[in-house]
């Protein structure tokens, strides 16, 4: 057994793991899910050729240094991005809030408790919201002060910063979802979640180190081909076309989805993995808007059809280039608002962090669609029919839409005067707890990543779920996880079927419309098809 | 060594004065950054139109400040253990910046000859709740695993210095000015108006090791939280909530970001040119 880790010790070199996460240090679930950890070593291949020295994960698929010259490269570049994260004219977009939370932790360790991952890993030091933050700071106090080694000397903080320590800093923030309630908790206002995405962004804009997922085939692929997804324009028609049928074959009648109206009143912007995973999300938005006679269109333009923007995890300038592609789509159309539908970060990327990207035409007013479909159930707009509903029924707080956004509400009250059976999770609202799949931990599915996922990052949320669900019912009473998000339904969906607490205890998951549409006392059969996907 | 500390003073007062603007300065002149707040609650964004309502008003804000200042309230709610040593050792700091104001506009301006213990028992309690909340944080600091975790030894001192302060405070009142109120706003008085070099060169020992103390406090005070946390809420950067409107001076700020160049090196941006072109450029990724 490996003892108490120090933060002096990610500078060790060789290829074993800091920490070992072992079975017994994960938190209990509730009976019979009471499965240890368990996590699959990478591959003899993978091991030889991969950095996996944090805690023998590779998120990154970092390749191993093969010459000295190598190892230098990678140490000289972090230092130069390391510089570069804290000069305002390189960094103006977070310079403040980094140098704040660099230069103002009390270490009252109060963030550890708020940390899903530090309390399902068994409290590893490595994942304790503070480490990555105390280890930046010793960097930067030893090697970017001035008399640094000295006076880091005489503080007890030196730090050796060669190979080993960069990489397994690189490793080290993926290993928060970036949901901030460590930073929601922390009574000093120091963001180490920040932190962790500061340092993500160093190693893509420096370095142009990133997990694939987000970077080839998320932003980049995004503003290539039009999607995260890989999803070209005409793959999204054939796709609007297929759900179109399938209204039809719901509520009897077509309904157009309008696609690329010039002057309709809203754009709205789905979260490109609902057309392929969970279309009737989009259908049931359609139906609604329908009943509602709303004036909107969606959008084929690339970019257009997909509200995703990984930028917001890992990359400003990716950040920036998608957030104005939304609204230079939205433009282009000459609408007079964008509605974001159901995917969190989308919330917090285009409604709060674009809002210091767009400037003139390009500032177009930008609305969560959920206070629409409130305002819609809660006003009496559409005629609904709650024992339609009459299951047990929970909302998963996606952290962007509810900590990160500020929507807190409008989907609760909607749920009240919905589903006869809702039930509140514990903690939830603005304390709720990460799904495990934020900041694109849901698409991250790289070698043993998806086991650490299921194990460590999603474990809180899963026991949050059965505990809601404990003693309801029978195990024949079906039960609904209302998570309006897509991520956070990805990686739901990931928990449920890897712990097989789908079969076990009936539990489904999907979004907040459907609901609302299964509700409709207009839809001559139930909107939810109880089919899992 | 009276001079000495008749230097450290006042060149501690200069220099708490220079740093302190210096970093005011530093933090002022920092550009305006991407909003990243967190909600303690429901937002603006769930109005439909939200655009066109009004954000919070700067007085709903400021209450929040001051009662978060004051009370602690965030340790209150997410760490109770700890809180009940800070709130004591705050609360008496604050009781003393009262006090010292008490005393040093008494000593100048107002006839002090009849002045009452109440004023001397305030300055006590306040001291006593400092002392016994700074002892309480230093043991808890020492003996609790958790609050020992990436502490700096350095800090440890500033605890210790902090507290030879108070004690120092307390025993020069007590012994030095035999807890007469009237003596202590006399030479209160003759140290703030200069009456008597003489003395100020060649001080007592209780008041000159308090003195000697507070310098450096002084001296590490614009490095301290206490001015952090003012910053906490001069950058908004937690709940900011304001939203750039078109024509608005934020929307300038971003124009002019935009246009500073971008200095990254990774492939898929193009060092050196402004922002505004990197973003554009998509076509060869």
């Amino acid at each position: 057994m490996m003892g108490k880790i120090k933060v002096e010790d990610v500078s060790r070199k060789g290829d074993e793991p800091l920490v070992d996460i072992s079975s017994e240090d994960g938190m209990t679930l509730p009976c019979p899910l009471g499965q240890p950890l368990s996590i699959k070593p990478l591959t003899d291949e993978q091991a030889t050729r991969l950095e996996h020295s944090l805690d023998g994960i590779s998120a990154l698929g970092i390749p191993k240094p093969k010459s000295k010259a190598e190892e230098d490269e990678l140490v000289q570049g972090f230092l130069s991005g390391l510089r570069k994260l804290l000069s305002q004219n390189d960094n103006w977009t977070f310079w403040q809030p980094l140098v704040y939370s660099l230069e103002s932790c009390v270490r009252c360790q109060t963030c550890s408790d708020a940390c899903p991952i530090y309390l399902s890993s068994g409290k590893q030091e490595i994942y304790r919201p503070t480490y990555r933050g105390e280890l930046l700071r010793r960097i930067i106090n030893t090697y970017l002060k001035r008399g640094g080694r000295f006076s880091s000397k005489l503080r007890g903080q030196e730090i050796d910063l060669n190979w080993s320590t960069v990489a397994r800093l690189a490793e080290s923030s993926y290993r928060c979802t970036l949901c901030r309630r460590c930073a929601q908790w922390c009574p000093m206002g120091v963001d180490n979640a920040l932190i962790s995405r500061e340092i993500r962004k160093l190693f893509s804009q420096e370095l142009g180190i990133a997990p694939k997922e987000l970077h080839d085939f998320g932003t980049i692929q995004h503003l290539r081909k039009g999607s995260s997804t890989g999803m070209t324009p005409l793959a999204f028609r054939d796709n609007v076309e297929f759900m179109e049928e399938e209204i039809e074959e719901v509520i009897g009648r077509r309904i157009e989805i309008p696609i690329d109206k010039e002057g309709a009143d809203t754009l709205l912007l789905h979260n490109a993995g609902e057309f392929l995973s969970w279309p009737e999300n989009i259908e049931a938005f359609a139906i609604i808007f329908d009943a509602l006679g709303i004036d909107w269109t969606l959008s084929s333009d690339l970019g257009g059809y997909d509200s995703v923007n990984y930028g917001v995890w890992y990359d400003d300038v990716q950040l920036a280039r998608i957030a104005v592609r939304h609204a230079e789509v939205a433009k282009h159309l000459k609408v007079q608002k964008i509605f974001v539908g159901e995917c969190g970060h989308a919330h917090k990327a285009l409604l709060v962090l674009a809002d210091r990207l767009l400037t003139g035409d390009l500032n177009i007013p930008r609305e969560s669609a959920i206070p629409l479909l409130e305002d819609a159930v809660c006003n009496g707009k559409i005629k609904v029919d709650p024992s339609r509903n009459d299951f047990p029924v929970t909302l998963h707080d996606p952290c962007n839409l509810v900590r990160l956004t500020g929507i807190v509400e409008p989907q609760r009250r909607i749920l009240r005067k919905i589903c006869p059976q809702f039930r509140e999770m514990e903690p939830h609202g603005v304390d709720n707890y990460c799904c495990g799949g934020g900041s694109g931990f849901a698409i991250m599915s790289s070698r043993n990543f998806p086991d650490w996922k299921m194990n460590i990052a999603g474990r809180m949320k899963l026991a949050q779920i059965l505990e809601t669900f404990q003693g309801v019912g029978d195990p024949e009473t079906r039960k609904y996880v209302c998570a309006p998000c897509s991520n956070c339904k990805g990686q739901i969906r990931d928990l449920l079927s890897y712990y097989g607490a789908s079969e076990k205890y009936n539990v489904f998951y999907g979004g907040l419309a459907e609901l609302i549409a299964n509700a409709m006392v207009d839809l001559k059969r139930p909107f939810i098809e109880w089919e899992w996907h | 060594m009276g001079g000495m500390v008749l230097v450290l003073f006042y060149g501690s007062i200069l220099f708490f004065l220079i740093a302190s603007g210096v970093r005011i300065a530093k933090y002022v002149s920092a550009p305006l950054h991407l909003r990243w707040e967190l909600y303690r609650g429901s937002s603006v964004y769930e109005l439909i139109d939200w655009s066109q309502k009004s954000p919070r008003h700067l007085g709903e804000r400021l209450c929040g400040v001051i009662l978060d200042v004051l009370l602690l309230r965030e340790f209150y709610h997410r760490n109770r253990g700890f809180w009940y040593f800070l709130f004591l050792f705050h609360l008496g700091l604050y009781l003393l910046f009262v006090w010292h104001l008490w005393l040093f506009f008494t000593a100048v301006a107002l006839p002090f000859d009849a002045t009452g213990d109440g004023w001397l028992a305030f300055g006590h309690i306040a001291t006593a709740l400092s002392l016994i909340g700074g002892s309480g944080i230093l043991v808890k600091r020492i003996v609790d695993p958790e609050l020992k975790v990436y502490y700096p030894r350095i800090q440890y001192l500033k605890w210790f210095l902090i507290l030879l302060i108070l004690a120092g405070g307390f025993l020069a009142v007590v012994f030095h000015f035999d807890s007469d109120l009237p003596q202590l706003l006399r030479y209160v008085n003759t140290q703030l108006t200069f009456q008597d070099l003489e003395h100020k060169l060649h001080p007592a020992l209780g008041p000159a090791s308090h003195v000697f103390f507070v310098s450096f406090w002084l001296l590490y005070l614009p490095f301290s939280h206490v001015l952090r946390i003012f910053f906490r809420y001069y950058q908004h950067f937690r709940w900011d909530d304001v939203p750039n409107r078109r024509g608005s001076a934020i929307e300038q700020k971003v124009k002019e970001h935009l246009n500073r160049p971008v200095g990254w090196s990774a492939p898929h941006i193009k060092s050196g040119k402004s922002w505004w072109e990197v973003i554009g450029e998509t076509e060869d990724l």
